[in-house]
């Protein structure tokens, strides 16, 4: 039983290779082809992958949102197993997002971390879901499991606008958001390249684990063996 | 003086390596454990 998440099996090795090749030119061209920045000098180049990770992470967690209310609603385990893969993935980015972030901040802000709006809150958001997924770990009903972290989810995600209109709301040392209208093609070529390759890594690996998830939901519920069996094969 | 912060390489560098090195070993580990659980049900398939 797999739960619907394994019926294209080869697609998230493909998503996963595509990805990787799209995030080895988009570096090449975010760390040798882009020019400097005019104030931030090369420490600008971080930009080509704390900016994809950060629109991605926000997206897992997003889908995860989505699969926690269709879960809400169907009761079909395999949106339980997608919704556990996006909100590990979305951790995953947070976290990275936050090193990235920090690496950033020391040569530009002078300090690796700083308690201001934007990064606050998306410390938030990366224990809220960290929480989330052992939540899960705790919780050995399938059912309760399901339905208590679908709707943890709910409440979680009350923090992603917060944290995406939080440069906006408070005085931040976090600059605001940039469009294409404000930033040079030198600049959003490689941004847009690396943004693909991570939504591909991003996709691959959600696929891959929500087909972990399902397996491992499978044998969970699988009735046990017959006792007549046992014997048969300790015999 | 121009207001530009000079060098950074460093912090440049380490950015790129730990995005990659994290996204690699994630990858590897997703991979390895979805073997690993794959083998396990067939194994628990066939005993049954």
């Amino acid at each position: 039983m797999d739960y619907g998440n394994n019926r294209f099996p080869r697609t998230p090795y493909i998503l996963i290779a595509i990805g990787v090749a799209l995030f080895l030119t988009g570096s090449y061209f975010g760390l040798f082809v882009a020019p400097p920045e005019r104030y931030m000098g090369e420490v600008q180049r971080i930009m080509y992958v704390h900016v994809p990770t950060a629109w991605n992470a926000l997206l897992a967690i997003t889908f995860a949102l989505v699969c926690a209310i269709i879960f809400l609603f169907k009761g079909e385990f395999k949106w339980d197993a997608r919704l556990e893969a996006s909100i590990e993935v979305g951790c995953l980015l947070a976290f990275l997002l936050c090193c990235q972030g920090a690496i950033w901040a020391k040569p530009t802000w002078g300090v690796w971390w700083d308690w201001d709006p934007r990064l606050t809150t998306t410390a938030v958001l990366l224990f809220a879901f960290l929480g989330i997924l052992t939540l899960r770990k705790f919780v050995d009903d399938p059912v309760k499991r399901g339905v208590w972290s679908s709707v943890a989810t709910i409440i979680a995600y009350v923090d992603v606008p917060i944290v995406y209109f939080s440069v906006r709301w408070w005085n931040s040392l976090h600059q605001l958001q940039s469009s294409p209208e404000t930033v040079s093609s030198q600049f959003y070529i490689p941004l847009r390249v690396n943004a693909f390759a991570i939504l591909f890594l991003m996709t691959g690996f959600i696929m891959l684990r929500a087909r972990l998830a399902s397996l491992r939901l499978a044998q969970e519920v699988a009735p046990p063996p017959m006792l007549a069996e046992e014997v048969g094969e300790t015999a | 003086m121009s207001g530009m912060v000079v060098g950074g390489w460093g912090y440049v560098w380490t950015a790129y390596a730990l995005t990659a090195g994290a996204l690699l070993i994630y990858g590897v580990t997703l991979i390895t454990r979805l073997r690993e659980e794959a083998s396990r049900s067939k194994m628990e398939a066939k005993r049954q």
